[in-house]
């Protein structure tokens, strides 16, 4: 239904959308999550003609969306749009914000675009407030309003961006569950969201974008249960990280680590956790300070809202070894001090580096 | 060079109109009125306040003659002596005959016995026009001829009778366009809703020989010269003295008439004059007095007419410009908003010129210098300079509207398939309007009230109109109240029918209509 080429946009000199390349099934459902800035909304509003690519293709039903013969406000009237701030006509009432479309864009009667409104009014759980001016509702009741408007245009698609971000937490619900009813009825959409648990339940399949581009995509069990990439996974699990690259021995561990207890304070991580991290950090370090030179290391905290877990991970050069067999300074006090502190320690390798993994336990007591 | 001159007494003229319609030429501070230094001979204005007719001959005397005085320049002989009746000015120097009726009719007022001195008067031709005043020379030395002459200064000037003899039908040829002015009769004036007087007659008479149609154009006596210069009007005939600095502008017929100059004052500032027991003006109950006032500037000589047809023109004018100058403003608003700098700028530097030129000054500028030479009627160059006016702020205004509106809705609707243009029609317009209703009103009852200044311009609105009376019953209380509450009325009436509008376009209120309907 929709075919997206090599799709790019760019304001000046920043690069928006890098290179999207996708497509959307007729009778599809699919989210698109992601990180904040990473071209979500972009690529919906191109989709939609608000924004004009800088390069690519769009084929809506084998139309370019692109060619300027090609009738685009045509294409709209079937692919409708719900925003995260609603945009209802404001100065018309709710039966109107429905009928205005139907009547003036479809030739619709008066009394068949009402007698369709109301109807949609009805789906949405509204039909009480047919008369009120979009001022009297509530953001959620605004939303239902909306996605009824875009009904009532019989769009074979809707895009919805972000339909809750701007809602209060109470109204969240009502307006996911219109959007699932939507779903179970088979109407196509495509969804930009930051509702995890939403997305993984409505769509057949999920885009996660980041860097301008659909970084990974497959069904909701691959994306949020078996991420195949690193940042998708850091994504879906909620990761929060700090990494430092430490290239010589003369490191200011004093400024590292206040760096590091300020990560855990905005986290709120407990201090015991801190207390263990801490010196597992100074530990680390020491094994391979000898080394620093020639094998700087990238040193990682992370920690998963969604498990809880906490992480640290000392990466470099895969042909210095794993440091915990083979430390670099002759006593293995500090082996033994990592072994303490460290609930477990995993090592792997791939693409030329090496990666040592602690894990600390957050869960029991040290 | 002759641009220039002209620039230079339409801003005499602007000055004059701002000052309260009044300037003090020889500066210095006002001085108290003393009761005791009476005025015997006209050496004892030197140090006086002196009331004179702006652009007129005694104007420029009495600058010359008495330095050390303060030469108040009026727009017309009523505000004169307005002046002198209200103590702010100690004397004026008139014309003699149009005195006559004024010191018949109020007991206050006197003149000194003795004229200052007697000049000839004449009508005043383009000096482009040479064969007009020749014509003209030879249709007055017939009617001295004929007695025709004789006895239009035995009706209008010896006997006093303001009323125009039968003429026979107007022809319909070229038009002869006479600027006049309202100085009082014998020789101008509005009776029953006319112009007469022995200049008209005159004029008429002579366009009659001519096979010419006659149409007369009332002017401010300051403005005649420039209105012939520019050739506004074909002659202009109103008891104009022959100076010689006039003549340096213009062509005089031959005199035909010796008109006097006159030091008038109140009675008791004059030496000399008992004070003659008379009827009052201000006698009898507040009743009374407003009946008489009524009478003497509504019911008398169909005045009512003259206010009737001012308010037309008024609210003819105000409705017009307002509707031009919401469409130009649109245009304007349109253009300011384009993303083209060809389209942008002109627009940016339109609203900057408009809103920077006071609207009278553009009025006149339109009337004298664009339209010079195009036989354009005065109430329409009104009605373009306050579209054009109007429309510099309504743009603004307009934009201001718009910008304020969320762009989201629109987004929306081009989002559904509006299409840019249909978006504008059934989404950002009806909700800019709503926005911009309050700040529109407020520009157009401003508009409104700016209109009384087409006077300035010949155009009879509702000021001029209560000037005219005012000219006839030298009576400044009951016109200028008549005036202000009509104006008040017309603004009002106008703003129930944009109240109405407003109305219509706020969603509250018509949902509230239609659960009590």
């Amino acid at each position: 239904m929709i075919r997206i080429e090599h799709l790019s946009k760019r304001y000046g000199d920043v690069t928006v959308l890098a290179d999207v390349s996708a497509e959307i099934r007729s009778g599809e459902v699919v989210s698109i999550i992601g990180p904040s800035g990473t071209g979500k909304s972009t690529l919906l509003r191109c989709l939609n003609g608000l924004e004009t690519p800088s390069g690519g293709s769009i084929h809506v039903d084998g139309i370019d969306l692109l060619d300027p013969r090609s009738d685009i406000d045509q294409v709209r009237r079937t692919m409708n749009m719900v925003f995260q701030s609603f945009n209802l006509f404001s100065h018309l009432s709710v039966i109107d914000n429905l009928t205005l479309g139907p009547i003036k864009l479809k030739g619709l009667s008066r009394a068949q675009a009402q007698a369709r409104a109301r109807e949609l009014l009805d789906l949405v759980g509204l039909s009480q407030k047919a008369d009120h001016l979009p001022d009297e509702l509530s953001g959620g009741q605004k939303q239902r309003v909306a996605i009824a408007r875009c009904l009532a245009m019989d769009p074979k698609i809707i895009l919805f961006d972000e339909p809750t971000s701007a809602l209060d937490p109470t109204m969240v619900s009502e307006v996911l569950a219109v959007i699932r009813k939507l779903a179970r009825d088979g109407m196509t959409m495509a969804i930009v969201t930051h509702e995890m648990a939403f997305a993984r339940d409505v769509s057949n399949r999920v885009f996660y974008m980041d860097e301008g581009r659909i970084y990974e995509q497959g069904s909701p069990q691959e994306i949020f249960e078996q991420p195949k990439l690193e940042k998708t996974r850091a994504f879906v699990n909620r990761i929060r990280s700090l990494t430092r690259r430490i290239d010589t021995p003369g490191y200011d561990l004093y400024s590292l680590n206040a760096e590091i207890e300020a990560f855990c304070a905005r986290q709120i991580l407990p201090q015991s956790l801190r207390d263990r991290l801490l010196p597992l950090v100074e530990e680390s370090l020491q094994i391979c300070r000898p080394q620093l030179d020639r094998a700087p290391v990238d040193l990682t905290v992370a920690y998963s809202e969604k498990t809880g877990d906490l992480e640290l991970i000392v990466e470099r050069a895969a042909e210095a070894g794993n440091l915990m067999e083979n430390p670099s300074v002759p006593d293995d006090l500090s082996v033994r001090l990592i072994r303490h502190y460290a609930q477990s320690v995993q090592y792997s390798e791939a693409a030329g580096r090496g990666r040592l993994v602690f894990r600390i336990d957050t869960h029991g007591a040290p | 060079m002759i641009a220039a001159r002209l620039l230079l007494s339409i801003l005499m003229m602007l000055a004059a109109a701002h000052a309260g319609r009044a300037i003090a030429q020889s500066g210095g501070a006002v001085k108290p009125m003393s009761e005791t230094a009476l005025i015997a001979s006209p050496e004892d204005l030197k140090d006086k306040r002196i009331a004179v007719l702006l652009g007129s001959a005694q104007a420029s005397e009495a600058t010359k003659r008495w330095p050390g005085a303060t030469v108040l320049q009026f727009g017309s002989p009523t505000d004169m002596v307005l002046a002198i009746k209200t103590g702010k000015a100690d004397a004026a120097l008139s014309d003699g005959q149009p005195l006559k009726d004024i010191l018949r009719q109020d007991p206050s007022l006197a003149i000194l016995p003795q004229p200052l001195h007697r000049i000839p008067v004449g009508v005043g031709f383009n000096k482009e026009n040479p064969a007009l005043l020749t014509a003209f020379n030879a249709f007055l030395a017939s009617i001295k001829r004929d007695g025709t002459y004789a006895d239009m200064i035995d009706r209008w000037i010896e006997k006093g009778v303001y009323a125009m003899p039968e003429l026979g039908p107007q022809p319909s040829g070229q038009v002869l366009t006479v600027g006049v002015s309202d100085g009082g009769m014998p020789f101008g004036g509005v009776v029953n809703n006319r112009w007469v007087g022995f200049d008209i007659e005159m004029a008429q008479r002579f366009a009659n020989s001519q096979g010419k149609s006659l149409k007369i154009v009332s002017l401010e006596f300051g403005s005649l010269i420039a209105a012939l210069v520019t050739g506004k009007v074909d002659l202009i005939a109103a008891s104009i003295f022959i100076t010689d600095e006039r003549k340096q502008r213009i062509n005089f017929s031959d005199p035909y008439f010796e008109e006097t100059t006159v030091l008038l004052a109140l009675r008791t500032r004059l030496a000399g004059q008992a004070l003659k027991e008379g009827p009052k003006a201000g006698s009898g109950n507040w009743l009374a007095r407003i009946k008489s006032s009524v009478r003497d500037n509504l019911l008398t000589e169909n005045r009512y007419l003259l206010i009737w047809d001012g308010l037309k023109t008024t609210v003819l004018i105000s409705i017009l410009a307002t509707a031009l100058g919401t469409v130009l403003g649109a245009l304007t608003c349109w253009m300011r908003m384009s993303k083209r700098g060809l389209l942008r700028l002109p627009a940016i530097g339109f609203i900057s010129l408009l809103r920077g030129i006071p609207v009278l000054v553009l009025l006149l500028i339109l009337y004298y210098v664009v339209f010079a030479s195009v036989d354009i009627n005065p109430v329409l160059v009104s009605v373009i300079a306050f579209a054009l006016n109007f429309a510099a702020y309504s743009a603004e205004i307009f934009r201001a509207g718009i910008q304020g509106l969320d762009r989201g809705q629109a987004e929306a609707g081009i989002a559904m398939g509006f299409g840019r243009l249909r978006t504008f029609w059934y989404i950002t317009l009806p909700q800019t309007i709503q926005r911009v209703l309050p700040v529109y009103k407020g520009e157009f009852i401003s508009l409104v009230k700016m209109t009384s200044i087409v006077g300035y311009i010949a155009v009879q609105d509702l000021t001029k109109a209560s000037d005219i009376i005012r000219s006839r019953t030298f009576d400044a209380f009951f016109p200028l109240l008549l005036a202000a509450a009509l104006y008040f009325l017309i603004a009002w009436a106008l703003l129930q029918a944009i109240n109405l509008l407003e109305r219509r376009t706020d969603p509250h209120w018509r949902r509230q209509r239609g659960r009590t309907a």
